[in-house]
């Protein structure tokens, strides 16, 4: 997430056709869900864009920015990251959390101890992972799961985990 | 080619042996593993395993629908940080 409070979900890689269409990289799953979240805003936030889907292209989303009517101005956007706002995401149910906002807690243990902050989350497919970056050492990965992360409070940005043994070492 | 049924499947000994333990003395611990060839058991549900990737250990909650699969299968070997996005994690 950005410090503006939103969050990148996709690029522009290019133009499409002669017509003004875009090549849309989305990161979003599905990558559809990108049209779903209302006006995508460039990285300072200064344009935004209305945006519909056209087709499915290789690698890509083919759509229409509102605005854009040439392929010049689609080429010139090449490269433009579009973000939007958090609070366009929809609400989730109990301990169901985006990843933008798990990003960047501080992780303390059960003593109130910092231990780190979350970097990224993974799923390899035995559950979600917490990739804690350390003030001194390499990175942990922790199992998101109640038992070992009883607390999440995204309000005062932090979490509490409550380590099994050997997972540290 | 499949592997027989009659050998039944691969476990190496060191990783039942660790597992056994582990079990019987009741600890909630990271089993460290560096067997990514051997094979999930279903005495294994419910314990935790660091399973080496050739950097780090990285825990594997085995769960009931992972029986039969491979412990490797769980740690990949390679690193990729996609963005954020609106992916979601679900805390379990």
């Amino acid at each position: 997430m950005t410090g503006t409070g939103r969050i990148c979900v996709g690029a522009i890689a290019g133009a499409f056709g002669v017509r003004g269409e875009v090549r849309l990289k989305s990161f979003c799953v599905p990558p559809e869900a990108i049209a779903d979240y209302g006006p995508l805003w460039t990285e300072d936030g200064t344009r935004s864009f209305a945006v519909r889907l056209t087709r499915p292209v290789a690698g890509a989303l083919g759509a229409r920015l509102d605005g854009i009517a040439t392929r010049e101005a689609a080429e010139a956007l090449r490269g433009v990251r579009l973000h939007v706002d958090r609070d366009a995401l929809p609400g989730l149910p109990d301990d169901e959390f985006y990843h933008a906002d798990l990003i960047g807690l501080a992780a303390h243990d059960t003593g109130g101890a910092l231990l780190g902050h979350v970097r990224a989350v993974h799923d390899h497919g035995a559950g979600d992972l917490l990739e804690l970056a350390r003030p001194r050492g390499p990175a942990v990965l922790v199992p998101f799961t109640r038992a070992i992360v009883p607390t999440v409070d995204l309000g005062a940005g932090r979490l509490v985990i409550d380590p099994p043994e050997g997972l540290f070492e | 080619m499949a592997r027989s049924v009659w050998k039944g499947p691969f476990v190496d000994a060191y990783v039942l042996k660790k597992a056994e333990k582990v079990r019987e003395s009741g600890r909630n611990e990271v089993i460290k593993i560096w067997s990514r060839r051997s094979t999930i058991l279903p005495q294994f549900v419910g314990l935790t395993f660091g399973v080496y990737n050739g950097k780090k250990h990285v825990p594997v909650n085995v769960s009931e629908d992972m029986i039969g699969q491979k412990f490797g299968e769980y740690s990949p070997t390679r690193t990729y940080y996609g963005h954020a996005a609106d992916k979601k994690a679900k805390r379990k």
